[in-house]
């Protein structure tokens, strides 16, 4: 292995010998590995179709299969139900998203008293008291409706929901366009009602629920436009995206699908070998034999190629184009 | 246990990419040494047995052997098994494992740069004649087993199965180490498995350990540094856009762009905060490469062939393997419609021009065959006309043009000295032989799904010609990461224990 490095490294030596100076580091053997190995077309087509598939995006998917000639894998009728139960979450709509992810159930829906199933779910969230007028089944038989929910499952999955739920109802009434010039002071009754039935109950169940709660309750006090770092973030709707996403897995899990889509291992792997290699060998970790050059460009849109890595804009969606290759110092 | 331990350590190392094929892909020990060892020794049955003839002199005297091949680091963890044959209830011999200088007439463990676990008090020895307490005492019918895990730097011995846990910490990645065994009692054999058999220790069980903390390790990577500013779920986003984009699939790119948009429209709701959602570029070099694609998958070379002249003059003149390719595909193409005219007819027909006549009777089952093969592509199905008459015409008339293409193809080749044009050109002409090729054994050659790697590689092609990158940036990523990953196994860390087209790119949610 040295022995195939040392031999790289000399030819780049004399190929480049007039623009590279002796003490720079060589950072092109490890490009000319990189360019050596070999991509299955088909792998990467399917980690892409995974993708559409797991993380909701039926239109694509179903292109996709067309234009790239491939089936489509995975639970597709799933898709349709995830991705309405996404777009509620990140609308702000939880009371949706929670029914629908009852509704969505796959044990429940298997079963033939389907119409009642959201009905104990909802009863299952409010307090004892109410919970003897709506029960006409017997307690084994809700039992094994409740056990086979979801969100029942998963009680914090299901509390980051209602705190999400209790967010958007005091994102409502502190948004300065509820707030008309007649009443000074917003009406937070609704949000009180709210976290008194839904989320008080369940607080007292793990320390974190119970901070959680405190902390999203504060949200009354402090002005929105001066909040302390911890409590921001719950006002981000980066909140939703991660609610959305922990339900969305939450729900391929219980259809028995993977839980991420593959590319996240893709780019955790790359970040995780990268930082791993740049270790060394001295921490017994075992580092890279050949030298890395100082950044390794994933070639996307608006990266510096000579590691300044300044990035024009932050957008969620790419413009598609293709920065240029890097040039290599072997083609010469 | 279904699977030895050389399983996975084959895997391990067949998966080291291309670019180790000179010196560095390790050979395992398969034998022990006939020269690297003692005299005194006498190596047997394909070098798996060893056994002590002569009887050692002083009390410091013994006989020792090394392997023909060193433990390889990039498996992660080497191991294997032995078992001891002795007469006596007092056997003293060593297992474990040594450099190359180490000298032989010494038990292991007892030189500097040799390590192992002895017999006669279960003692286990670091480079130094003095032992440390360790495990059970072992004689005749015992196997025990000696593991070196490279990530770790540590060594672990088993007696009969069960794991006596970690004995070394510091085994050093500077020098190659040899398994070695060695013995002091006439007489006493012991026989080795270097894994052609299974073994009694489960190390596929503690392979499937290390394996799991790694991919914990991997989950919780950071990620945030990869495409800075970007996280990882916008990374990701971008990485799919850009590869959509990058080979020419228009409308997934376009159906991708418009669902995020919706996405990130539902999050502004009653959001002041402005999110950017421009419609992507109109670029018109995709959507003539998503044509020229879409073409060569619906089986139209012609037209692939036509646009890309018409559009890309210079890179199927700069490309001769892939206009060759292009060329062959359409000969296929041809035979593949003549195969699908001559089945789809169920009537009893003239001979076909090679002379070989199907009796009708048989024509039905092979047609439901090819039915249900070319299930799904219905390219040139629709237009297919099965009146029998009808059928024959064009078969016979499509013939003549698939043979008259061929001699065309084959004049403008033939001379062509490179030896994969000629195997090619021998493959595909060898179709013509059988009047239906897709039940013939050159049927693989007749698939559909071989149009799509000729696609590619004129897509890429064309992404060259336009001074882009061949490959996409998620091509870059997993490469990189391959590269990385080779790195990390060669120099005998964790990268042994990911593998990451098995455990990533096909990664089954039922394992």
């Amino acid at each position: 292995m040295s022995g195939s490095s040392r031999h790289q490294m000399i030819t780049v030596n004399v190929q480049s010998a007039s623009t590279m100076s002796a003490a720079k580091p060589l950072p092109h053997a490890f490009e000319k590995k990189v360019e050596d190995v070999k991509v299955s077309k088909s792998d990467i087509n399917s980690v892409i179709m995974d993708y559409l598939i797991n993380e909701g995006y039926p239109s694509a998917a179903r292109k996709f299969a067309k234009e790239a000639n491939i089936e489509a894998t995975g639970d597709i009728e799933s898709i349709s139900e995830r991705v309405e139960i996404r777009n509620a979450i990140l609308a702000g709509d939880i009371q949706t998203a929670i029914e629908k992810i009852n509704d969505f159930n796959p044990q429940v829906r298997r079963t033939a008293t389907l119409a009642f199933a959201p009905v104990f779910q909802l009863v299952m969230i409010i307090p004892e008291f109410m919970h003897h007028s709506y029960s006409p089944l017997g307690v084994d038989e809700k039992l094994l409706l409740l056990q086979s929910s979801v969100l029942d499952t998963d009680p914090a999955l299901h509390f980051s929901l209602l705190r999400l739920q209790l967010i958007e109802l005091i994102r409502t009434c502190i948004s300065p366009s509820s707030t008309s010039t007649s009443t000074p002071a917003p009406d937070i009754t609704p949000v009180l009602n709210f976290a008194s039935t839904q989320l008080a109950p369940r607080a007292p169940t793990s320390p974190t629920f119970l901070n959680d709660l405190e902390q999203t309750m504060a949200l009354l006090i402090f002005p929105p436009d001066a909040l302390s770092p911890t409590l921001s973030p719950l006002l981000d709707t980066q909140l939703r995206r991660d609610v959305a996403t922990a339900v969305n897995q939450a729900m391929l899990v219980s259809l028995g699908q993977r839980r991420e889509a593959r590319i996240k291992s893709l780019v955790r792997v790359r970040a995780w070998a990268e930082a791993k290699a740049r270790e060394g060998g001295t921490t017994g970790g075992g580092g890279a034999v050949v030298k890395l050059p100082e950044r390794l460009s994933l070639g996307l849109d608006g990266e510096g190629k000579d590691g300044s890595g300044g990035v024009g804009g932050v957008g969620r969606e790419g413009n598609g184009d293709l920065r240029e290759g890097e040039p290599d110092a072997m083609v010469t | 246990m279904n699977t030895s331990h050389r399983g996975i350590t084959q895997d391990v190392i067949e998966r080291a990419p291309p670019f180790t094929v000179d010196d560095s892909v390790s050979q395992l020990p398969s034998r022990w040494s006939d020269i690297d060892k003692w005299a005194g020794l006498e190596i047997t049955g394909d070098g798996l047995h060893v056994r002590l003839t002569g009887s050692s002199k002083g009390t410091d005297e013994a006989a020792a052997v090394r392997a023909d091949h060193p433990m390889p680091r990039e498996c992660g963890i080497y191991y294997y098994e032995t078992t001891i044959h002795s007469r006596g209830k007092e056997a003293l011999i060593g297992i474990g494992f040594s450099a190359r200088k180490v000298i032989l007439n010494k038990l292991p463990g007892w030189e500097e740069h040799s390590w192992a676990y002895h017999s006669d008090d279960g003692y286990i020895f670091r480079c130094t004649p003095s032992g440390r307490d360790y495990g059970p005492r072992f004689a005749n019918g015992d196997v025990i087993g000696c593991g070196v895990n490279f990530r770790t730097g540590s060594a672990f011995f088993t007696k009969n199965g069960v794991n006596l846990g970690t004995a070394f910490n510091d085994i050093g990645r500077d020098k190659p180490y040899y398994p070695s065994v060695g013995m002091k009692k006439a007489g006493d054999y012991l026989q080795v498995n270097f894994g052609d058999k299974p073994f009694v220790f489960d190390i596929d069980g503690m392979m499937r350990d290390e394996k799991a903390i790694i991919r914990e390790e991997i989950s919780k990577a950071n990620t945030s540094t990869l495409h800075s500013p970007f996280d990882e779920s916008a990374l990701i986003q971008e990485l799919i856009a850009q590869f959509l984009a990058h080979d020419g699939y228009v409308e997934t790119a376009k159906a991708f762009a418009e669902e995020v948009r919706d996405e990130s429209r539902l999050l502004k709701t009653n959001i002041s905060q402005g999110v950017r959602g421009n419609d992507p570029e109109e670029d018109v070099d995709a959507i003539h490469r998503q044509q020229i694609r879409a073409s060569i998958l619906e089986g139209d070379i012609d037209q692939a062939l036509k646009l890309t002249s018409a559009y890309y003059p210079s890179v199927l003149r700069d490309n001769e393997n892939i206009y060759f390719k292009l060329r062959c595909r359409k000969f296929i193409e041809m035979i593949r419609t003549c195969s699908m005219l001559s089945s789809a007819s169920t009537f009893p027909r003239k001979p076909a021009p090679n002379g070989f006549s199907r009796k009708g009777k048989n024509a039905l089952p092979q047609e439901m065959d090819v039915d249900s093969h070319f299930s799904g592509d219905t390219d040139n199905w629709d237009s297919m006309d099965t009146e029998g008459s009808d059928t024959n015409a064009k078969y016979s008339s499509l013939t003549r043009e698939t043979i008259e293409y061929g001699q065309e193809l084959n004049s403008e080749f033939s001379s062509d000295p490179r030896r994969e044009v000629q195997k090619a050109l021998q493959d595909t002409f060898a179709l013509i032989a059988y009047t239906d090729a897709t039940q013939s054994n050159l049927a693989s050659l007749l698939e559909v799904s071989g149009r799509v790697p000729v696609a590619e590689e004129l897509n890429s092609a064309i992404l060259v010609s336009l001074g882009k990158s061949s490959s996409a940036a998620l091509e870059r990523v997993y490469k990189q990461s391959e590269a990385l990953v080779s790195e990390l196994s060669n120099s005998g860390g964790a990268g042994a224990f990911i593998n990451i087209r098995e455990d990533i790119l096909r990664d089954d949610p039922s394992r």
